[in-house]
Order: C-alpha cells, then sequence, then structure tokens
C-alpha cells in the first residue's frame, strides 16, 4: 500500500475552509447555504467512505485530492482511521490531533440547525438528517480512535479525556437523548463503543472517581444502548463498586426520579444493579453468568442478610446449579440467617444416599445445627461420624472439626438418656471425642469450652476449671461466656468467694450492655452466701440496666433483643422472689412474682415459686394446685416433680408409692439433682428399705457439692 | 498557596519533624522540603519500615513508646491525609497488638492509637449503625423500572442489612469489645484502602493468614484430592498467631482482602498474598463452621478462578 501523501492534504487550503466554516456558523443569515455545503460534503464524504470500505485506498486518495473543498475534519477523520486500521496509531494521532471537534461539534448541534428544522415542521428528535448524523458518526469516529490511540500509546488519562469528549459531545448534539430508530447504525455504535470505553479508561489511569461517574452516566443517560452492552457496563460497574474500595458517593440530582429507589452507597448500589442483572437472566433477557451470584453473595453476606440471599436462590432457574449444589447453598443462607431448621431440611436431602451423602462441607454444617438441640443430638451424632470417616487427603485437617461436634453432640445426647448406663457411656464418649479433636486443633479455644462444659457436666469440676481457665487465657477473656462458665464452676465447687472476684473481673471485661448475665449471676452468689441486701443490691442494679438498655435502643432493637430484654426482667423478678422467699419475706415474694408474670404469664418456675411460698405457709393444697398447674404447663419440669414427690411423702405412706413416682420420673430427667435423691432415700426409708434409702443418700451426699448456682445449660 | 493549605502544610511539617526526632538517621529529614509532605510520608518505603520494624519489636506499644505516641498525636492532628499515614501502618499494629493483648500484655501505647481511631469513628457515624437497604424488585429505582401493577404493592417492609452495627463510646479497651473496637479500626482502613501504600495492604494479606490460623483450603484444590491427597502444610499451625475471629473482626479483614484480590492491581506480590489470605479465612471459615464467613469467603475465590479463566 502506499503511504498517503499527509502534509499535501493538511496544509493546503484546508485552514481556509476551516475558516469559511466558522464563518458561516456565526453568521445565521447565510445558514441555509452552510446546510447545503455541510450536506454536500457529507455526501463526498460519503462516497470517499465507501470506496475505503471496499479497500481501494489509491481511489480513495484521488477522491480526496479532488474534493479538497471537503470538510476539514471529515477529511482529517477519515485520514486517520485509514492511520489506525493500519496500526500506524502514531500516525493516526498526529492525523487526529488536527480536528477541531469543538467546530465540528458546532456545526451539528441542534441549535445551529433550528431555523431549517422549523421551517421544515420537524420535531425536536429528528434534527439531524441521515447525510449530517453520517458527518457526526465520522467526526466521532475519528475522536474515538484518537482516544483509542492515546491508549495504546500509554497516554491513558489524555485517551480517556478524549473519550469523554466523544460523549460530550453526543450530548450536546442530540441534547442529551438519542432518538430510538432515528439513528443511523453507525453512529449508534460508535455511541455504544465510547460510552464503554470511558469508565475502563478512567479506571486504567486509577481515576476511580471518575471511572465510578461515567459507569453512571453509561446507565442512568440515555444512550440507547442494546442490552449486551449495557449488562457488560452493568457487571464491571458492580465489580468497580465491590472492589475497587473507592465510595462512589449517591448519584447526581438529576439522575433521580420521584419515588424511586436510589442507593446511597456502594454496597447498596451493587446489590440493586446485580438485583437487576439476576432478573435479566431469569427473564432470558441476559446470558447466565456465574460470577454474578458470587458477587451477590459477597455483597449480601458482607451486610449479614443471607436470608435475602437465599430468596435469591430460590428464585434461581432451575438447571443453573446442580440440586445438590442448590440446596447446600440454601442451606448455608439459611443458617446464616439463623433459620436452622429450614437449614437442616434442606441438608437432609442433599445428604441422603442418592445424592451427596459424603460431602463434608454439609456434614459438618448439619453437625453443628444438630449439637444445637438436645432432639437432634443424635442425627448429628450420626452426620459427625461420617464426617470424620470423610476427612480424607485434602480435607484430613477437617477431622478435628467433626471430632468437635461429635463431642458437643454426644454430650447433649447424654442430656436426654434414658438410662444411667447410656448417659455415663455417652458422657464418656463425648469427652473421648473433645480429648482427639484437640489433639487435632491444639490451638482452637473452643474445644477447650467444649471440654470444660463437658467435664461441668459430668461433674468433673476439677478438670473442668482448668479447661475453663485455659480458656480464657487463650481467649485473653474475650468471650463472655468462658467468663461464666468459670464463675459458675466455682459456684459448683462452693467457692462463692472467688466465683465472685472472676464475675467481678468479667464485668471489668465486659460492655455495659452484655452485663446483664453476669449481674444475674453475682445477685445470685451473694444470696448464696446469705448476703441478702447485697443480693437485692445487685438485681436492682440489673434491673436499672434492662431498663435502661430498653428506653436507650427504643425503636432500635429487634424483636429477639426485646425478647431478650423481657427475658432478663423476667429473671430479675423470679430472682428476686426465690431471694424473699428464701427469706420468708412472704408479701415481697408475691409482689415480685406478680411482676414476673408480666413478662412470662405463663412459667413453670413462677409457679413452683409460688407453690414453695404456699407449703411454706402450710398451705398444702394450694401449694399442690400451684405445682400441677406447673406441671401442666412443663411436663419435665424438675423442681416442681420433686416438690410434689417431698409433699406427698410429708403427707404419709398412704401416697408414698406417688411420691416415689415423682421423684423417680425427677431423677431420670436429672439424675444429679441432689433433693430429688435426698426425698426418694426418705420414701425408701419410710416403707422400710433401708438399703435403697442408704444408696440414695450416699448419691445425695455426693452431689451435695457440685450444684451451680445456675443451670450449665443456662450458658449454651 | 491559600491559607488553609499552608496551615495543613505546617501540621505535616510538625509531624515529620517529630518523626525525625524519634528516627535521626531516617530519611524523615528529607521530607521536610518535600513539596508534597503528605503524600511522600504515606508512601516513603524507607519511613515505612523503619515504623512498623519498631512497632514489630518485644518492648514496644507501652504507655511510654514514643511511635504510638507520634501515631497517636498525628491521628489527633485531624488532618484527614495525616490519619490516613497513620491507618498506613494498622496492619502492623493490629498484628502485634492483637496477639499480645490475648495474652494479657499490658499495650497501653497501641490502646491510646486504637480508642483515637474508634472514637473519631463513633463521631463520625454519630453512634449510628452502618445500614445498607436491599432494594426491591418490585419497586421502581434508578436503574430500573417496574411495569405493570405491582408497584401498589410498595409497602413492603424495607430489607436492612448491617454493614456495621450502631456504636457506643469506649473510653478502654475491654476484653469483650477488642475484636469490635479492633473491626471498627479496620473498616476505617478499609474505606481509605484505595489510598493505602501496596506494602501495607500485603502486610495485612500476612496478618489474615496469620490470624486464620490455617493453611489454604480451596474448594478447587479439593477438586483433585483423591488425586494428589496432600496433607496441608503446617506452618501456619506451628507458627501461632491464631486469634479468635468472631464476624466483627472477621467481615472488615474479608472485604480488605477482597480487594486487594478483585481490584485489579498491577503487583504481583500482592494478589499472590491476598490469594493465600483468602484461601486461609476460608480454612478458618469452614473450621468455626460459620455459614455467613463460608459464604463470603467462597465467593471470593470462585470470583478469582473466573477471572483467571
Amino acid at each position: 500500500m502506499k503511504p498517503f501523501p499527509q502534509v499535501q492534504i493538511y496544509d493546503n487550503g484546508v485552514n481556509e475552509e476551516r475558516h469559511s466554516l466558522s464563518d458561516l456558523s456565526s453568521n445565521n443569515e447565510t445558514t441555509t447555504v452552510g446546510e447545503m455545503h455541510t450536506n454536500d460534503m457529507c455526501r463526498k464524504s460519503l462516497e470517499l467512505e465507501a470506496k475505503f470500505d471496499e479497500g481501494n485506498i489509491q481511489e480513495a486518495e484521488s477522491s480526496l485530492r479532488e474534493g479538497l473543498s471537503l470538510n476539514y475534519e471529515e477529511a482529517r477523520a477519515l485520514l486517520g482511521r485509514l492511520e489506525y486500521q493500519k496500526g500506524n496509531v502514531e500516525a493516526a494521532l498526529r492525523v487526529f490531533e488536527g480536528i477541531d471537534l469543538h467546530a465540528a461539534i458546532q456545526r451539528l448541534q441542534p441549535t445551529h440547525l433550528q431555523k431549517v428544522s422549523s421551517r421544515k415542521n420537524r420535531s425536536n428528535g429528528d434534527l439531524l438528517d441521515s447525510v449530517s448524523q453520517h458527518a457526526a458518526s465520522l467526526v466521532l469516529e475519528a475522536i474515538y480512535l484518537k482516544s483509542l490511540s492515546l491508549q495504546k500509546l500509554g497516554k491513558i488519562t489524555e485517551a480517556a479525556q478524549e473519550c469523554k469528549s466523544v460523549l460530550d459531545a453526543i450530548e450536546k448534539i442530540f441534547q442529551y437523548r438519542i432518538p430510538e430508530f432515528m439513528v443511523d447504525n453507525k453512529l449508534q455504535e460508535i455511541v455504544s463503543k465510547a460510552v464503554e470505553l470511558l469508565p475502563e479508561l478512567w479506571k486504567q489511569a486509577g481515576q476511580y472517581q471518575e471511572a465510578m461517574s461515567s459507569y453512571r452516566r453509561a446507565l442512568l443517560s440515555q444512550w440507547n444502548l442494546e442490552i449486551n452492552c449495557c449488562t457488560r457496563i452493568q457487571k464491571r460497574f458492580v465489580v468497580c463498586l465491590l472492589y475497587s474500595g473507592v465510595e462512589a458517593g449517591p448519584p447526581s440530582l438529576a439522575f433521580q426520579v420521584d419515588g424511586s429507589f436510589v442507593p446511597k452507597n456502594n454496597l447498596e448500589e451493587a446489590i440493586l444493579l446485580l438485583m437487576v442483572l439476576l432478573k435479566k437472566c431469569c427473564n432470558d433477557k441476559a446470558e447466565w453468568d456465574p460470577s454474578l451470584m458470587e458477587n451477590f453473595t459477597f455483597a449480601l453476606s458482607i451486610c449479614g442478610q443471607s436470608s435475602m440471599l437465599a430468596r435469591q436462590v430460590e428464585e434461581l432457574l432451575p438447571g443453573i446449579y446442580p440440586r445438590c449444589d442448590r440446596w447446600n447453598n440454601l442451606a448455608l443462607c439459611y443458617s446464616g440467617a439463623g433459620n436452622n431448621k429450614a437449614a437442616l431440611n434442606l441438608l437432609r436431602k442433599s445428604l441422603n444416599k442418592n445424592e451427596k451423602p459424603n460431602d463434608i462441607l454439609s456434614l459438618l454444617i448439619a453437625s453443628k445445627i444438630c449439637s444445637e438441640n438436645f432432639l437432634l443430638a443424635g442425627e448429628g451424632v450420626e452426620y459427625a461420624t461420617r464426617a470424620i470417616l470423610n476427612a480424607l487427603g485434602a480435607y484430613a485437617h477437617l477431622k478435628g472439626v467433626g471430632l468437635r461436634f461429635l463431642g458437643i453432640c454426644l454430650g447433649r445426647q447424654a442430656k436426654i438418656a434414658s438410662s444411667d448406663q447410656e448417659r455415663t457411656f455417652l458422657q464418656t464418649e463425648a469427652l473421648r471425642a473433645l480429648d482427639e479433636a484437640i489433639t487435632f486443633e491444639s490451638q482452637n479455644p473452643d474445644l477447650l469450652f467444649e471440654l470444660s462444659f463437658e467435664y461441668a457436666e459430668h461433674h468433673n469440676m476439677n478438670a473442668a476449671l482448668q479447661y475453663a481457665k485455659k480458656f480464657i487465657d487463650a481467649t485473653g477473656g474475650s468471650v463472655l461466656n468462658g467468663w461464666r462458665l468459670l464463675a459458675l464452676i466455682l459456684s459448683a465447687q462452693q467457692r462463692y468467694l472467688e466465683s465472685e472476684v472472676v464475675t467481678d473481673a468479667a464485668l471489668d471485661e465486659t460492655a455495659k450492655w452484655e452485663q446483664g448475665s453476669l449481674l444475674r449471676i453475682k445477685a445470685k452468689l451473694k444470696a448464696a452466701q446469705s448476703l441478702p441486701m447485697d443480693s437485692v443490691e445487685t438485681y436492682r442494679f440489673l434491673l436499672a440496666l434492662i431498663q435502661a438498655q430498653r428506653k436507650c435502643f427504643g425503636s432500635f432493637r429487634n424483636h429477639s433483643q426485646i425478647e431478650g430484654d423481657n427475658a432478663s426482667e423476667f429473671e430479675v423478678w423470679h430472682g428476686l422472689a426465690n431471694l424473699y422467699a428464701s427469706l420468708s419475706h412472704w408479701r415481697d415474694t408475691a409482689i415480685c412474682l406478680e411482676k414476673a408474670r408480666i413478662f412470662k404469664p405463663y412459667s413453670a418456675p413462677v409457679l413452683h415459686t409460688e407453690g414453695t411460698m404456699y407449703e411454706a405457709r402450710g398451705e398444702i393444697e394450694e401449694a399442690l394446685g400451684a405445682y400441677s398447674n406447673a406441671l401442666s404447663m412443663d411436663l419435665g419440669h424438675v423442681p416442681c416433680k420433686v416438690s410434689v414427690g417431698a409433699l406427698l411423702w410429708k403427707r404419709g405412706s398412704k401416697s408414698s408409692c406417688i411420691a416415689r413416682g415423682f421423684l423417680s420420673d425427677a431423677l431420670k430427667r436429672e439424675p444429679t439433682n441432689r433433693s430429688a435423691w435426698y426425698y426418694l432415700g426418705m420414701v425408701h426409708k419410710e416403707d422400710g428399705r433401708l438399703s435403697d434409702a442408704a444408696e440414695c443418700f450416699q448419691a445425695a451426699s455426693m452431689l451435695d457439692e457440685s450444684e451451680p448456682i445456675e443451670s450449665f445449660d443456662s450458658i449454651v | 498557596m491559600s491559607e488553609v493549605a499552608s496551615q495543613d502544610v505546617g501540621k505535616a511539617q510538625n509531624a515529620i519533624r517529630s518523626l525525625h526526632e524519634l528516627f535521626p538517621n531516617s530519611s524523615a529529614k528529607g521530607l521536610l522540603e518535600s513539596e508534597n509532605p503528605f503524600r511522600d510520608l504515606l508512601h516513603n518505603t524507607e519511613l515505612g519500615c523503619d515504623i512498623s520494624n519498631h512497632l514489630r519489636q518485644p518492648t514496644s506499644g507501652v504507655g511510654s513508646d514514643n511511635v504510638c505516641r507520634w501515631l497517636y498525636d498525628t491521628f489527633q492532628s485531624t488532618d484527614s491525609e495525616l490519619q490516613m499515614v497513620v491507618l498506613r501502618f494498622i496492619p502492623v499494629l493490629l498484628g502485634v497488638y492483637l496477639c499480645g493483648a490475648i495474652s494479657r500484655k499490658p499495650l497501653p501505647g497501641f490502646e491510646a492509637v486504637i480508642l483515637a481511631i474508634y472514637a473519631h469513628e463513633t463521631k463520625e457515624r454519630g453512634e449510628e449503625a452502618m445500614i445498607v437497604n436491599v432494594a426491591s424488585m418490585d419497586n421502581p429505582s434508578v436503574y430500573h423500572e417496574v411495569t405493570g401493577k405491582t408497584k401498589n404493592n410498595s409497602n413492603k417492609a424495607a430489607v436492612l442489612g448491617v454493614v456495621s452495627p450502631e456504636m457506643e463510646p469506649c473510653g478502654t479497651v475491654r476484653a469483650t469489645k477488642r475484636a469490635r473496637i479492633c473491626g471498627v479500626t479496620l473498616e476505617l482502613y478499609y474505606s481509605k484502602i484505595s489510598q493505602m501504600p501496596i506494602s501495607s495492604k500485603v502486610e495485612f494479606c500476612k496478618l489474615c493468614i496469620q490470624w486464620s490460623g490455617e493453611s489454604g483450603f480451596d474448594e478447587e484444590l479439593v477438586m483433585d484430592v483423591n488425586k494428589t491427597g496432600t496433607e496441608p502444610a503446617a506452618s501456619n499451625l506451628e507458627k501461632g498467631g491464631r486469634i479468635p475471629l468472631p464476624w466483627e473482626l472477621f467481615q472488615p479483614a474479608v472485604r480488605i482482602v477482597g480487594h486487594c484480590l478483585l481490584g485489579q492491581f498491577e503487583s504481583v506480590e500482592l494478589r499472590r498474598k491476598a490469594l493465600e489470605a483468602t484461601k486461609c479465612l476460608y480454612a478458618r471459615a469452614v473450621h468455626d463452621v460459620q455459614p455467613q464467613a463460608i459464604l463470603a469467603a467462597r465467593s471470593l475465590l470462585r470470583l478469582h478462578k473466573f477471572n483467571r479463566i
């Protein structure tokens, strides 16, 4: 190919042409002439372009030479494009440099053509006929190519500025709205390309703020983009919003329409766009792209909205993910949102023997969910066992996790074991699993906690104490439950003073709003040390805290927090009632019980305290009534069973059979209940079964020393 | 130069001067002549190393630690650009602090800096939570229109996500609040992350690897397990430095690492470290069986994989 004789063309007479053009545009009188002139040139340029397209460069060259009167910008645009297409980026750039975009725009602007259009009775939208549109596209393409050339030469910021000027020009020419169906394909193509290129250039230049606003400009202005182009831009914008680390700020007011949702920050905007994109995919308007779902997952899990994520996963069309993956993903979402029941149901499906029964992650999640519920613990044991069996190869490091949940599940299962033998077996197995787990995860403090808890449940308070201390050390005292466990273990050893020291240390390490459970322990410790006034004082303080909390957070608190407040206030009144009952202050007891009833109208523990009050006052029938009411609310309420048993025993030998039934039942549920053993011993003794009685008393005396002031279960 | 600008430069020069006193052999003095002292202070590698090395010494972080004092004073200058210089050292500082604090080492020097940052954020946010409004597709937004009659059902309760819960002022670092306070400093670090030097981000990625106490773990790796059956290297497990990673710490960490992994940087080292950190965080999430953490870290790993293809 012969190189272009560029210089000659540029510097002969073309400048004059520009002068004459600018004269024209400044002179309204000659508008008609101007327009005709422009049209004429455009037609020529069209012919010329046709020749270019055919690859007939020599002909094009001669046409150009002939038509030296041809518009200066257009001539340069054509030549530049040719150089660009040949790969001579620098040469192309030199050609493009000379183009005065401003002049070109002025010529194409509607203000300039206004008169013509009004005379021809056209509406504003179709101002540019196809010929002048073509001229516009020629010049704009030149600037677009100039931008690309600059990008190739590494002058990114300049490239971005050029690209931006293309968009500015289009907005000026079309007055912010590109008419649909009225635009020549070529022009639309350049518009789309420039719109898409601009934010990428800014990003490349490291100017993220500019990139963000050009993304918004691309998506919120009317460029008449085709759907795939729009989708591409939206996807890139999402990535930019989520990972660039630059806050885009809210979109400008110009883009905001009344009543429509306007995102306020990057995450909101990314989530909105992702939802729009996912909807497009669901409606088959865009191709499915797995990265959409991953970005959406990231964004929603960051803001703790995995329930929303679950909803979206549910809405996905079938076939996008294999069903097992879908169930497992959903299970993760539901479990993250605290809906463990739904999560477990899904996991049961995916862990079915016909699906993916050995998927270790699902097995672990399932066993964790089961470990939180006594009734599911047995099922959890099975999942955990399977997880351990499958912890091979690259999964080997998960064996410790499996063992941990096996231990926890076995421990929970022991709580509802039907026989002593089974219980002992389960507890021993639980401890063995946890001990083995710690050989795999020596650094994991959670295991120390579980071991301590399990030993405490096993009434091995010395071992429990050691692990609780280790746990506090390993976590630097940052876990509230660790402190509570340590205090309760010490209280079970009747080391109330030390327990109080621990509680005070814990209070120092916790913020105000988390102190409730510690204050309750402290109040009970004071009561246990026969310091009722101190105990009342602590309860009063706790009550003030709860009420302040309720007031302080008021509307901000969600449902479960409000429930939590009510539960704690209930605990306070019930604790106080017990305290006054132990002091035989019956009027105060009754008042506190009434208060407690406000928060929990149907509560077995409240009725039990009421029963003890009647009993102490010698109102035996009322007492029995209260106890049996309590039992009808909670069949398994052990203190009531013990109280009924004791009461019946006191009544004499006629009811001893029934008394024995209640007490044995209580022991079945809570084998470590000291008074149950004691009263059962008394029943045996009264009935003359002395060796049975002796065994019971022995059990009672052994248990004497190991009752915590609050059940260990209150921690988990 | 306007009066305000010269005042700011004056602040920067003061900071540089006192830094020069702390590190007399460093290049700090040269910065006094600089036209843009903020930028140079933030990006000066040599000074960055000096300060980081000092912070890593076993004796640092005590009440009389002058470098901590300098960080504290510089942050309290309330000049946002100078504050950035302090934030640059957050990864090193938190790394040393959290490990020490767990073993109950008193570190008032570090705590002063962290509390200053926390107090600043508490004030900035007016103690309020950072909330995300999850849009509903039933209502129109700037990016989509709603056709048909669904428009009328606009009374649905808004779905709100919480990026960071409400804050309460803290005068001291209580153990149970430590993770939250450190998490908030990371949130501030994240909000300025685009201006942080690469070295600081690399430092943070290393920190996540250490905190996780795990070797990297990836689904993809697992796919070829049956062939290779490699045991994960125990290097991280022996090194120590594993700390409890509740969500309040995990969440800002995974956001920062996400930025380092997917933010399209030139630095190969950063991307490599970010990938390793993500794998470690994922492994840790699986070990703790925390669904939300698993979801977040796993999607980063998957996105990285898509990018590579």
